[in-house]
Formats: C-alpha cells, sequence, structure tokens
C-alpha cells in the first residue's frame, strides 16, 4: 500500500473514532476539498482564466468546509455569508499587492527544480500567484469566521446579550480571544512549510535586504500576510453580520 | 488596553501618519542598498516573437527596451538603457513598466557611457506597506491581544533566525534534535503571550507537546513501513541538506500551530465549564473536551491542508502544461506536501482525547482546582 493511502486510512479511523459523525462529514470536506484544489489545478492547466476558477473553486471550498464542518444551520449560515464577503475583499487585496510585488511563477532559487522544463506555456502566472494567495487563506477564514458565529449563537441562546452593540462587541470580545491562536496556526503552517528555503538563505548568506526583495521570499510572505488580514477581517465582519441582523432563535 | 472614542481616533490618525511615513520613506531608500537601484522612466516594446513548444504552447516572448534613471551609486541622477526579455505567461521573467524601480547588475562605464543589466525588481515598499497594514489592523482591531499576538510572532520569528544560523554552524547534523527543541520553544512562548503563566498553560503545554510527538512519530513509522512508497524525496524544493530529517522537522513545525490551536480551544472551554458547574466529573469534563474537538477538527484540518497543497499549485501547473500525467504531476508536486498535512491531520485529532483527558484528570472531581487561573 502506498505512503498517503495508509496515512489517509489512519486519519479517517482517528476522526471517526474521536468525532462520530461529525468527524466522519470533517474527512469528507478535507478529501473534497483536495478534489476541488486539483481541478482548479487541472482547469487552469487547460487554460481557463485562473481568476475565475479562483471564484469557483474559493466558494466551494468555503461550503464545504463550512457546511460539512459545522452541524447548527444558523452558525454555518452566517459564518459562510462573512467568508464570502471577506473572501471578495481579500481577492481585491491581493490583486493589488501582487500587481505591485509582481511575484508570478518562479524565482532564481527554482532554477535547478526547472531544468528540462519549458517555460513559455502560455498560462498568466501572474493570475495563478493570486489564485495561490487567495485559496492558501481560504481556510483560515473560514476557521475565524465558524468560531465566531459559533460563540455569538452561543450567546443569543442564552439570551446574555441585549441591543446591537452589545452584541457586535462580544462578537468582537470572541474574536480577541482566538486571534493569538489563528495568527499562530498560519504562521507555523508557512514557516514549516518553508524551512528549506530559509535555511537556503542563511546558507548562501542572503543578507536582510536582499531576502526582503527576493521574489520567492516575497511571494510566500504575502501570503501569510495576506492570510492574517483575512482572519482579522473575519471576526468584524462575521461579528457585524449577525448582529446587524439579529433574530431571536426558536 | 480597551481603546475607546477619541483615544481610537488618535491610534488611526497617527498610524495613518506613520504609514504615509514609512511609503515615502521606502520609495526613497535606495542609498541603503549597495546594489545599483534605478527607476525605469520609459518602456519601448521592440520586438514581440509568437513561440511555440514541443508541447503545443503558444506563448509570446516579448523584448523591452527600457530607460531608467540611477537612483544611488556614484552615477546618481544618470540615464541608462538595459534591454529587458520576458515570456507573456511571466513564469521566470518579468513585464517592467514606468515607474518599477529596479536593481541592476554589472553596471559600468564605457567611454562615458552608462551599461547595466536588469536583475530584478525593488519589492520592499509592498512589503513594509503590507506589514503595516496587519499591524493597523491587529492593534486597532484586537487591542491588547493583538499587541500579545504581535509580540509572540516577533520573538518567535527571531528564534528561528537564531536556531536556522546554529543548524548552519553546525552544518545540518541534528537537525531533528535542534529543531524539536525549537518546537517546544515556541510552544512555550506562544501559549505564555496568550494564556499567561496559568495551569490553563502548563495543561495545553502539555497536550500539545505529547500529541504532535505521538503524530509525527506515529507518521514517521507509517512512511518506514511502506518503504515510503509514493513519495519522492528528491522533489522537496530549496533543499541543501539532507532531505528526511528536514522534512521531519517541516512537519513538525508546521503542525505545531494546529495542535496548539485544539488544546488552548479545549483547555479554555473546560475551565469555563468547570467555573459555571464546580461539580462537573471527569466523564462530563472529557466529553465536553471531545465536543470542542468535534467542532474545531473540520475547519483546523482544512486550514492545513490548503496551505500545504496551495503552495504546490504553481509547480503543478507547469508540471502538466509540460505534458506530464496527473499521476506523475502529483507524485512529483503535492505528495510530500499531501504527507504533511496527513500528519498534521493526525496531529489535531490525537490532541483532542489528550487534551480532554488531561484536563479531566487535572481539574475534574476529585482532581484539585482553586479558583479559575
Amino acid at each position: 500500500m502506498g505512503t498517503i493511502s495508509l496515512l489517509t486510512i489512519v486519519l479517517l479511523v482517528l476522526m471517526v473514532t474521536v468525532g462520530g459523525r461529525q468527524g466522519w462529514s470533517a474527512f469528507w470536506s478535507l478529501l473534497l476539498n483536495f478534489c476541488c484544489l486539483f481541478f482548479a489545478i487541472v482547469l487552469v492547466s487547460w487554460g481557463l482564466s485562473p481568476l475565475w476558477i479562483t471564484l469557483l473553486a474559493g466558494t466551494l471550498i468555503l461550503a464545504q468546509t463550512i457546511w460539512l464542518g459545522v452541524s447548527d444551520g444558523f452558525v454555518a449560515g452566517r459564518a459562510f455569508l462573512s467568508s464570502m464577503v471577506v473572501f471578495l475583499v481579500l481577492l481585491g487585496l491581493i490583486i493589488l499587492v501582487e500587481h505591485a510585488a509582481k511575484v508570478p511563477g518562479f524565482g532564481v532559487e527554482d532554477t535547478d527544480a526547472l531544468e528540462g522544463m519549458s517555460l513559455a506555456i502560455g498560462v498568466p502566472y501572474a493570475q495563478v500567484a493570486v489564485m495561490v494567495a487567495g485559496l492558501c487563506s481560504l481556510g483560515a477564514i473560514a476557521e475565524a469566521a465558524i468560531s465566531v458565529a459559533a460563540g455569538m449563537a452561543t450567546l443569543l441562546d442564552e439570551k446574555v446579550s441585549t441591543g446591537k452593540t452589545s452584541l457586535f462587541h462580544a462578537g468582537l470580545q470572541i474574536g480577541r480571544q482566538i486571534i493569538g491562536t489563528a495568527l499562530n496556526t498560519l504562521f507555523f503552517g508557512f514557516f514549516g512549510g518553508f524551512l528549506a528555503l530559509f535555511i537556503w538563505f542563511a546558507g548562501l548568506g542572503y543578507s536582510f535586504l536582499t531576502v526582503v526583495n527576493d521574489k520567492v521570499f516575497v511571494s510566500e510572505i504575502t501570503i501569510v500576510l495576506v492570510s492574517f488580514v483575512g482572519v482579522l477581517l473575519a471576526v468584524p465582519v462575521t461579528a457585524w453580520l449577525i448582529s446587524w441582523n439579529e433574530h431571536p432563535r426558536q | 488596553m480597551k481603546l475607546k472614542g477619541h483615544q481610537w481616533w488618535l491610534w488611526l490618525i497617527i498610524m495613518l501618519l506613520v504609514g504615509g511615513g514609512l511609503f515615502l520613506f521606502t520609495k526613497h531608500d535606495a542609498w541603503l542598498y549597495s546594489r545599483p537601484v534605478a527607476v525605469v522612466t520609459q518602456v519601448e516594446t521592440t520586438s514581440r516573437q509568437r513561440q511555440r513548444d514541443q508541447f503545443k504552447n503558444t506563448d509570446y516572448l516579448v523584448d523591452q527596451r527600457l530607460k531608467v534613471r540611477l537612483l544611488n551609486t556614484r552615477y546618481r541622477g544618470q540615464t541608462l538603457v538595459v534591454r529587458n526579455h520576458y515570456t507573456v505567461s511571466e513564469t521566470m521573467s518579468l513585464h517592467y513598466r514606468r515607474g518599477n524601480q529596479v536593481f541592476l547588475s554589472q553596471l559600468q562605464a564605457k567611454k562615458g557611457r552608462l551599461s547595466a543589466m536588469i536583475s530584478g525588481l525593488k519589492r520592499d515598499v509592498v512589503m513594509v506597506m503590507l506589514v503595516w497594514l496587519v499591524v493597523v489592523m491587529l492593534v486597532l482591531m484586537m487591542g491588547n491581544a493583538g499587541l500579545r499576538a504581535l509580540a509572540s510572532l516577533v520573538a518567535n520569528t527571531a528564534l528561528f533566525i537564531l536556531v536556522i544560523n546554529l543548524d548552519l554552524k553546525w552544518q545540518g547534523r541534528g537537525v531533528l534534535l535542534l529543531f524539536s527543541l525549537l518546537a517546544v520553544a515556541f510552544t512555550v512562548i506562544s501559549l505564555l503571550l496568550i494564556m499567561g503563566p496559568t495551569r490553563k498553560m502548563l495543561a495545553a503545554f502539555l497536550a500539545t507537546v505529547v500529541a504532535t510527538t505521538i503524530a509525527v512519530t506515529l507518521s514517521w513509522l507509517l512512511i518506514v513501513l511502506t518503504h515510503e512508497r509514493g513519495l519522492y524525496f528528491e522533489s522537496m524544493m530549496y533543499v541543501t541538506q539532507v532531505q528526511r530529517p528536514l522534512f521531519i522537522a517541516e512537519t513538525l513545525l508546521g503542525s505545531l500551530g494546529a495542535v496548539m490551536d485544539v488544546s488552548s480551544d479545549i483547555v479554555a472551554t473546560l475551565f469555563e465549564v468547570k467555573r459555571l458547574h464546580p461539580t462537573a466529573t471527569r466523564h462530563q469534563l472529557f466529553a465536553a473536551g471531545r465536543r470542542v474537538g468535534q467542532q474545531v477538527m473540520g475547519p483546523l484540518t482544512n486550514v492545513l491542508m490548503l496551505i500545504f497543497a496551495a503552495e504546490m499549485l504553481t509547480s503543478s501547473v507547469l508540471f502538466l502544461r509540460n505534458g506530464n500525467s496527473w499521476g506523475y504531476t502529483f507524485s512529483m508536486t503535492m505528495s510530500l506536501g499531501i504527507t504533511q498535512s496527513l500528519v498534521c491531520g493526525i496531529g489535531i485529532i490525537l490532541a483532542i482525547p489528550l487534551t480532554s483527558w488531561l484536563m479531566a484528570a487535572l481539574i475534574g472531581k476529585g482532581g484539585r482546582l482553586n479558583g479559575h487561573n
């Protein structure tokens, strides 16, 4: 058996054992999201516009993550709505940043890996860079939105708060509690993945100013920072959305 | 610190002023660089050729003639002409526009005429402005919690740089030991800044360390048992040291944040449960912990999967366009990332019963709990 199949089975068994039915649907969301990502890649390689594919795949991935991950319909609905808003705003920011930073495709550090490949492939890599940053940030946006929505739903259930402003502030307060760990998840996720690159930089004695202008580094750090912005936006947007349209829950 | 009313506006104005200052400074910081920096003042496209490769990909090869004005070195203020070639797909090359600041190499003066090659774009302005945006949002929206998160990121980055330099000094020997210690230090710093030195923090710390250790060890055992079938360590990118230990170290660090996230969520909730229902039994606490875990496991495993898999997008598209099959593309560009996200997933799931059990034992009925520290 292949290593990946075995690890997948182990993960499935653990998820079902620990999570029961919710674990089962969490596993499906993981699998479906990966399929989505894979087919997004295939479609781009067939020549479809990466920007449109990003919108399509992004919406699907958000829907799958949220509706399969959350059992409460109210929480899922609000979390999905606010993540969509944040995703669209973030895409605007990403396009702006990628336009200014110009980090499409590969850098000099990739030269070895690309040996023998044709690079004139006719795919707009400036848009592919937007796609990478957009899709990377989705998970973090969804997670933050779900946490805030779930916390506020609990407050609504307990009828603790009255009035829109105080409910909005309660949402922000919940956001303050999760922001530290949410940022850590992203920070370590990215820095773990790029340990080798950082060792490369240090080993070849890149100066600080060289690193700050390096194509590969800038493209990575842009993704991290943009995802941070996504999480930070998700908190007030979710809190506002729920307090603005507050209905007593049955 | 909770920013209120006029105080908030004051901070916003200060931050905007600082942002404007930073922007102007980085726009005019060419004197900081020893490499020649120039600004593109005029762009002229000299030729545009259709190109077709053996996989029937069509692209255009464009030649640009750029007039640039030097911003530093002793030729500052002088203009010269440089050439640039790019493909419209911009896989490796760049399309420069008027106003771009660029780096030059091999700058020399022959008979009063300057010549140089273009070697890259200056990107520090965007970087600084993006960091500024994140800091402003953290401080203005999150107040004190934002400042603590910022402190944690800064401290961890500093430590990370230090350890990488140590690793190079030891020439990659003991990578695993070094980065395991780093992981422990990361956990302590992050949790201390989020929770402070409390028993909550201790419980989250223990759970994180144990869950991550078990997940990584177990996964490595499985990888060895299956003889690494389907994994291609030679496809790891940017590798300058022995691949396998580096891969484990990467996975270890990558999963740390998410595992910490689950366990601190569970710890915080269980302390709250105990405060509201002081008579909660160990069994009830364990069940409550599991419920929290069930809620976060889906979104959290997806966060890491998306980070690890979307990173591979750039090279996957290139592989597919170069006539490779789906299977080969998957193996060469995605298999390692997927493996990493599976290991992280296992760590996240293991952390749920571990943290719940640990907390139940620590504060459940029969255990000791004084107040709610």
